[in-house]
């Protein structure tokens, strides 16, 4: 409990010699600028077709399901994550005095993420996706993503290990908690069982599946877009503002109210679906509470210029700095405001959350990265940066694209929400067409087209200035050399220690602890252990107690061609477009039909409930239309509604359905749980079957012969099961607990 | 029996409250630890870190560990 008094710090003689590797900085500086004007370029494409369908110039690899994902996996994982990875190299080797552990893992952690963002755009517009938000990418870029986060856990752990000063700096708190949870998350939302090389389904169904998404989802905005921005705010706020954080303490406090209250709330994006009430409660709870550390944070990071506001009038960083706080603050109000139900009963599916997660991500991450880039520039060069007034501009172009981008998504979401919930005095639908809803928004998607390419002229001003300044470096660049003291195997106290008396005083002094702060690697198994806990703790009971998930008796596999459909729907990413979760709410109901219901999806791997509605819901679609309605409405919507913003899928009536591959996807189904029974030995006859069927039913209805063998078909088959197996026998619930499956019951 | 039929009978639903407590127990633990009196001066010139890269003893220009 105490020490010997008698001990003092090491003496000069055994000080080590070491430099910083800022070559990895400089890298990853490059990294982000690069992928995040084609992060940005993509979302300006995906918005245009919103505005025009045209956009989607008729292809399958441009269209809108296809470039969404690319355009968030981008911005996320490759422009917010390469930011991340730039200032985390900078500061951690400055915080701890000490190199990386290895060069050779940094350079392998830095040209493997870059070959995971390559492949994830040589595979994302070619339609090979989990179908899980922030989690599209196919299994074998899942496995190399493991790898590559190793390598950096290790390399991040050892320096840590080795490091010379002795408190890890709260910044570091934050690295930490972001690596190990993003690990957990990763690892365990992307179990799947492989159907093929670039094709797989996840191990969960329906209700698990999408509790587990978004767990994983939410936790991805907080432990990727949050936590490691706070850990470079809490070490470049200071240094821009030239003093130390307003508060430690509060830091500290910040730091593990975040850890253990983000973890739970997840299922804030789930509320009024089929997911059980409590789960969305426990959530809703837990998002709310979240209110007090994030302000706190935020109050922390702005009152850092306590004394130095006059500066933020000069300095260009801390103008992106205090933007970026002001963005922190309000995203982090409006979330908890999002997660209470009756709000998110209006918000849910509309773009309201679009403009949530965009001043976040424009505001906060992206100024941010823009603030400690500039405050990196003349470090890294070591020049001056080459215009100060082209910071200037690139300031204020992306602060008009903000404030135009996310005002008037505001309004599209409000707008639409408002809309869809609205009866006339009759009592029916006031607008009963959905394409009516989204006609409206199209002046506010031309408002954000202009938004956008504000922010991407900023971004291009940004690109142009640190080319410049690279340009005019030092033929050589200077590399101090830094002297510092190891750190001593064993605890010895660096002043003299008198041990108090009593109790109180001794814990008061907190001598016992200084041996607990050598523990890097406790700390973080502690950390991953509250993560763990609290993560058990909420999903387990929707896997082991069964009332959870109450059975349909009637709900059935898919046949193997509406699987075939099925995969196609996925590949073409209709899920960013279309939600299958109707709720339990009138205006939802007349619109859509019967409410969904949790045992409708037990063998939905992945789920595919949705989370943006930009076309109607599609949970009672099958029956609804004849099957040349969806062969026409496939080949032109604007055929069938005029003024439909859907892309065109001409290809799926001339590209061949690979029967045989069918096998192969209802085995992997099997393999996961899905009662198959005879098509575990004939999936592609049975396909062929049902496919000859609806051919036929086509050409009777008018339409063109020689579908029989084409995609179209699956697409048809999968359209028209959707919803309808529990309008097949009167709904029965084969658990005890039937009180669960009955409306009442029902949020 | 499989093992949700177990667990589905196993009465836990009052676990929800041990976890409550244990987390916020922690919590509770952790902000008073930050706020011990003695703790100021510690925290203080931990708060300064960020401005202590270490004594520049020598410059190079290649690199060197």
């Amino acid at each position: 409990m105490t020490s010997a008094p008698s001990a003092v710090a090491p003496s000069a003689a055994t000080l080590d010699r070491f430099s910083y590797d800022d070559d990895i900085v400089r890298k990853f500086l490059f990294a982000t600028l690069i992928w995040g004007v084609v992060g940005m370029v993509v979302g300006l494409l995906i918005a245009l077709q919103l505005a025009n369908p045209i956009f989607n110039f008729n292809t399958s690899f441009l269209s809108f399901g296809r470039l969404r994902p690319l355009h968030t996996n981008a911005v996320v994982f490759a422009f917010a994550g390469n930011a991340f990875f730039t200032g985390c190299y900078y500061s951690t080797q400055r915080l701890l005095k000490a190199r990386m552990y290895s060069d050779g893992l940094s350079k392998f952690h830095f040209w493997g993420w870059q070959a995971i963002i390559l492949s994830a755009a040589l595979t994302l517009p070619f339609g090979y996706t989990q179908a899980k938000e922030y989690a599209e990418l196919e299994w074998p870029i899942d496995i190399a993503i493991v790898v590559v986060w190793v390598a950096f856990a290790v390399n991040f752990f050892a320096t840590l290990i080795r490091r010379r000063e002795r408190h890890i700096y709260v910044a570091l708190w934050f690295y930490i908690a972001s690596i190990v949870t993003v690990a957990i998350l990763h690892i365990f939302n992307n179990l799947v069982v492989p159907a093929g090389l670039l094709k797989s389904y996840s191990i969960y169904a329906g209700v698990q599946d999408a509790f587990m998404q978004w767990w994983y989802g939410h936790n991805a905005v907080a432990f990727f877009l949050t936590t490691p921005f706070l850990g470079l705010m809490y070490y470049f706020m200071p240094k821009a503002a030239e003093g130390p954080v307003f508060s430690y303490k509060l830091s500290i406090l910040h730091f593990w109210s975040l850890v253990f209250m983000y973890i739970w709330a997840g299922p804030h994006h789930l509320h009024y679906t089929a997911l059980p009430e409590w789960a969305a409660t426990v959530g809703m709870l837990f998002s709310v509470m979240l209110w007090a550390p994030s302000w706190g944070g935020m109050i922390n990071g702005l009152l850092t210029l306590r004394g130095a506001w006059h500066k933020v009038a000069q300095d260009p960083t801390l103008k992106f700095f205090v933007v970026a706080i002001t963005a922190y603050g309000m995203a982090t109000f409006e979330g908890p405001m999002l997660s209470i139900k009756s709000v998110n009963a209006l918000s849910h599916y509309t773009d309201w959350i679009i403009a949530h997660v965009h001043t976040g991500a424009l505001g906060w991450n992206g100024f941010m990265t823009f603030g400690m880039a500039y405050w990196l520039l003349p470090r890294l060069f070591q020049t001056e940066i080459y215009s100060k007034r082209a910071v200037e501009l690139h300031f204020w172009v992306s602060s008009v694209g903000i404030v135009l981008y996310v005002v008037a998504i505001y309004s599209a979401g409000v707008t639409q929400g408002l809309m869809w919930r609205a009866f006339d005095e009759t009592g029916r639908l006031a607008y009963p067409d959905f394409v009516e809803t989204v006609l409206k928004l199209m002046p506010m998607y031309w408002m954000r087209v202009v938004g956008g390419t504000f922010y991407i002229v900023g971004m291009f001003i940004f690109g142009w200035n640190v080319f410049k300044t690279w340009a005019s470096r030092p033929a050589r660049y200077d590399v101090p050399v830094i002297e510092a003291a190891p750190l001593t195997p064993r605890y010895v106290p660096d002043h003299p220690v008198i041990p108090a008396q009593g109790l109180w005083a001794r814990f008061n002094q907190v001598e016992w602890h200084r041996s607990w702060e050598r523990a890097p690697m406790l700390f973080t198994a502690l950390t991953v252990l509250a993560v763990v806990v609290a993560s058990l703790f909420e999903i387990l009971p929707t896997f082991l107690i069964k009332s959870n998930v109450p059975t349909i008796a009637s709900v059935k596999p898919y046949t193997p061609l509406e699987l075939a459909g099925r995969d196609l729907y996925i590949a073409e990413g209709c899920f960013n477009c279309h939600s299958q979760m109707i709720r339990p709410f009138r205006y939802e109901t007349e619109r859509f039909g019967e409410y969904s219901k949790p045992g409708e999806s037990v063998y939905e791997h992945p789920f595919l409930w949705g989370s943006r509605r930009i076309g109607p819901d599609l949970a009672r679609q099958g029956g609804k239309y004849p099957d040349l309605w969806h062969v026409r409405h496939f080949e032109d919507p604007r055929a069938v509604t005029a003024k439909s913003i859907m892309p065109a899928y001409p290809h799926l009536s001339t590209t061949t359905l690979d029967f045989n591959g069918i096998q192969r996807r209802v085995d992997a189904m099997a393999m996961i749980g899905v009662p198959y029974g005879e098509a575990l030995n004939r999936a592609p006859d049975m396909a062929r079957e049902q496919a000859r069927q609806i051919a036929a039913a086509i050409v009777e209805q008018g339409g063109p012969a020689g579908l029989e063998d084409k995609q179209m078909v699956a697409m048809v088959a999968y359209m028209q099961r959707l919803g309808r197996d529990i309008k097949v026998t009167p709904t029965s619930s084969s658990t005890p607990s039937s009180a669960a499956s009955t409306p009442g019951a029902q949020p | 029996m499989k093992l949700s039929d177990i667990m589905s009978h196993a009465g836990l639903s009052f676990y929800t409250q041990v976890s409550l407590v244990l987390f916020l127990a922690v919590f509770i633990a952790v902000a008073i630890r930050t706020w011990l009196p003695s703790r100021r001066g510690e925290l203080d010139t931990a708060s300064r870190l960020p401005f202590d890269e270490g004594t520049v003893v020598a410059h190079t220009s290649h690199r060197e560990r």
